[in-house]
């Protein structure tokens, strides 16, 4: 964590989520009315009463959106949990193991990627009914585990027959302690990136569902924000604070999580880096080169 | 040549997978849907309507493999079943015209969005660890984190509702008639407008990131040392050297990405009310019209297997090192 804090990308990704995070988990005492009770006439534009205006059915959007950032957060996390430890248990399994195991594993991983997956969890949702967070969770694993998978089978492929893996397995540590104590630590910056890009995309799974109509829109959540506010043509009539409350709330954790996974990138991936680190690179080449160009 | 067969039984394998996945579920499926849709068409539900829906749904008393050699057969014939929200049409009827509105949509995107991205990432590849670099780059992953349903939203308001720049709904102005006349080709050129503009600036990140490591891996290669050497000109390094050969990686992504870009068409129609696969999905899951569901991811997973198929085959043309190569 603390290289982290050394990084500005990183500390304002970190300050993002934790203010959202704060939001949602002490959402019954910041929330100045109940989500779901008419307070006010229908679509006011924000006020200091209702600082960001109230929805066609004279809702708080304030309310709503401290209340749908829990269960958008809480989704989207858990989601993103169960994605990871999926997509690494069967990354890790096949390229550790390899053999028949792993081209089966592959196989089912490349051809779960390739399959549209909106589109298959509009089936899956479509066939479920309606679908309350936890239906959620388990639609958007099942069908979203295939990148993490991927990435962490060609990191263990590479790691697994370096000298200290090898050495291990001589002094007699079973396969099972090996991939677990060798091998997995070596994962982590990776299943970290894994972990993040994965709350990304299901926070924004989860946001395109709820808005298209699959979620319980009666569970106050970012995406039936979204959902309510098109059913009631809210951009149409010129009440933009009842989208734009859930679409800023979306992009900030978007932002959050993006910047603090720009950082592990450039960590994991040295080659790829353009932090400052490297403008200082650029920048003494530049200057060296004017100073060779001024002597000649 | 291994290489090769290795995709395509993935393809082959992500085909039996959509394809079980649709024989499986409404089998699955609780309660009884096919009474409640049978009651929602009313009167137009013929007995042999309610007999194909009744097949389709696992109702019928056949052993299972029986039933699924027909699914089987039904699909080899191009058969998607009946819809119900639209019957007497077919769901290949159906899925037709919409098909061609998201193709158009998603090839203008494509287009678009694929020559931004090449240019951008090489361009921040290029400048790496300059000031260009340093904002393009965090930027592309930001906006990569943020769903389109926001981009689309967004645009609705400011372009469509606030500033009345372009029109917001529908393909074409629905006062016109379709032809191949200029004022028609123009009202359908305004209409797509809004929807290219949300589903591109995802895609655009995206293209850039993937072209960007690209072309830092190539920029590192000897001939690009070679053709510094020679003294060319930094425009002919970097086009015929660097993003000539970075762009190989981009077709490859270019297919994978497909089955996303479809996911974006699908909420970008909804918002926009643009008449594609996307909206037909939408109309259809309102209407609980099943066979429709099906039919649409059936039919994407088909385009999608289809184009990375197609790359595969351009790849192998243009990439001679990959003839013979095994992995």
């Amino acid at each position: 964590m603390s290289f982290l804090l050394h990084q500005k990308k990183a500390v304002l990704g970190i300050a993002i989520l934790l203010v959202l995070f704060v939001l949602a988990a002490f959402a019954p005492i910041i929330a100045p009315y109940s989500p779901e009770q008419r307070v006010a006439r229908s679509h006011q534009p924000p006020t200091i009463e209702h600082i960001m205006g109230t929805t066609k059915m004279g809702r708080d959007v304030f309310s709503q959106f401290v209340w749908g950032a829990r269960s958008s957060l809480s989704v989207g996390v858990a989601a993103g949990v169960a994605i990871t430890i999926l997509g690494t248990v069967i990354g890790l399994i096949g390229g550790y193991i390899g053999g028949w195991v792993d081209r089966s594993l592959d196989l089912l991983t490349n051809a779960v990627l390739v399959i549209p997956n909106l589109p298959l969890l509009i089936l899956l949702a479509a066939f479920a009914g309606t679908v309350g967070p936890s239906v959620i969770i388990v639609i958007i694993t099942l069908t979203s585990w295939p990148w993490g998978a991927r990435m962490t089978r060609s990191q263990t492929l590479a790691i697994k027959n370096r000298e200290f893996v090898i050495a291990a397995r001589m002094v007699g540590e079973s396969k099972f302690r090996a991939a677990l104590v060798e091998i997995l630590p070596n994962l982590l910056p990776l299943i970290g990136i894994n972990l993040i890009g994965s709350i990304i995309f299901a926070i924004v799974t989860q946001t395109t569902l709820e808005y298209l109509g699959f979620g319980d829109p009666l569970h106050v959540t970012w995406g039936t924000m979204l959902y309510n506010a098109q059913n009631s043509s809210a951009i149409l009539v010129g009440a933009w604070w009842d989208v734009a409350a859930p679409c800023a709330g979306i992009a900030l954790v978007g932002l959050g999580l993006a910047l603090i996974n720009f950082t592990l990138d450039e960590i994991a991936n040295p080659q790829l880096r353009s932090g400052p680190a490297l403008s200082r690179w650029v920048r003494l080449t530049r200057e060296r080169a004017k100073a060779l160009e001024a002597k000649r | 040549m291994q290489a090769f067969l290795r995709r395509t039984s993935t393809y082959c394998v992500a085909l039996a997978i959509a394809i079980v996945v649709n024989f499986v579920l409404p089998r699955l499926m609780p309660g009884n849907p096919v009474d409640s849709m049978i009651a929602q068409m009313g009167q137009r539900a013929t007995p042999e309507v309610v007999a194909a829906l009744r097949a389709r749904f696992g109702l019928i008393d056949q052993p299972i493999w029986v039933q699924f050699g027909g699914y089987l057969k039904g699909l080899a014939t191009f058969d998607l079943g009946l819809s119900t929200s639209y019957y007497p049409r077919t769901v290949v009827e159906v899925l037709a015209r919409p098909l061609i509105w998201t193709s158009f949509l998603i090839t203008t995107t494509i287009l678009f969005s694929f020559a931004a991205g090449t240019l951008l990432g090489a361009l921040s590849a290029w400048r790496r660890g300059g000031k260009t670099d340093s904002i393009l780059s965090p930027l592309a992953f930001v906006v990569n984190s943020v769903p389109p349903v926001v981009f689309a939203l967004t645009t609705l308001f400011v372009f469509g509702v606030l500033y009345r720049l372009a029109p917001v709904s529908y393909a074409y102005d629905p006062n016109l008639d379709p032809g191949l006349n200029g004022t028609f080709l123009l009202s359908v050129a305004g209409h797509v407008v809004l929807p290219v503009l949300s589903l591109a600036p995802y895609l655009i990140a995206s293209f850039q990131s993937t072209m960007r490591s690209s072309m830092i891996s190539i920029l590192n290669e000897d001939y690009v040392t070679l053709g510094r050497a020679k003294g060319l000109s930094s425009a002919a390094v970097m086009f015929s050297y660097g993003v000539r050969n970075a762009m190989l990686p981009m077709l490859t992504h270019l297919a994978l990405m497909l089955g996303s870009i479809f996911g974006g068409s699908i909420v970008v129609e909804v918002v926009f009310n643009y008449p594609g696969l996307g909206m037909t999905l939408f109309t259809a899951t309102l209407a609980h019209d099943y066979p429709v569901i099906q039919g649409q991811l059936m039919l994407m997973t088909l385009i999608t297997l289809g184009t990375n198929l197609l790359v595969d085959i351009i790849y192998g043309l243009v990439d001679p090192r990959l003839k013979g190569a095994t992995s």
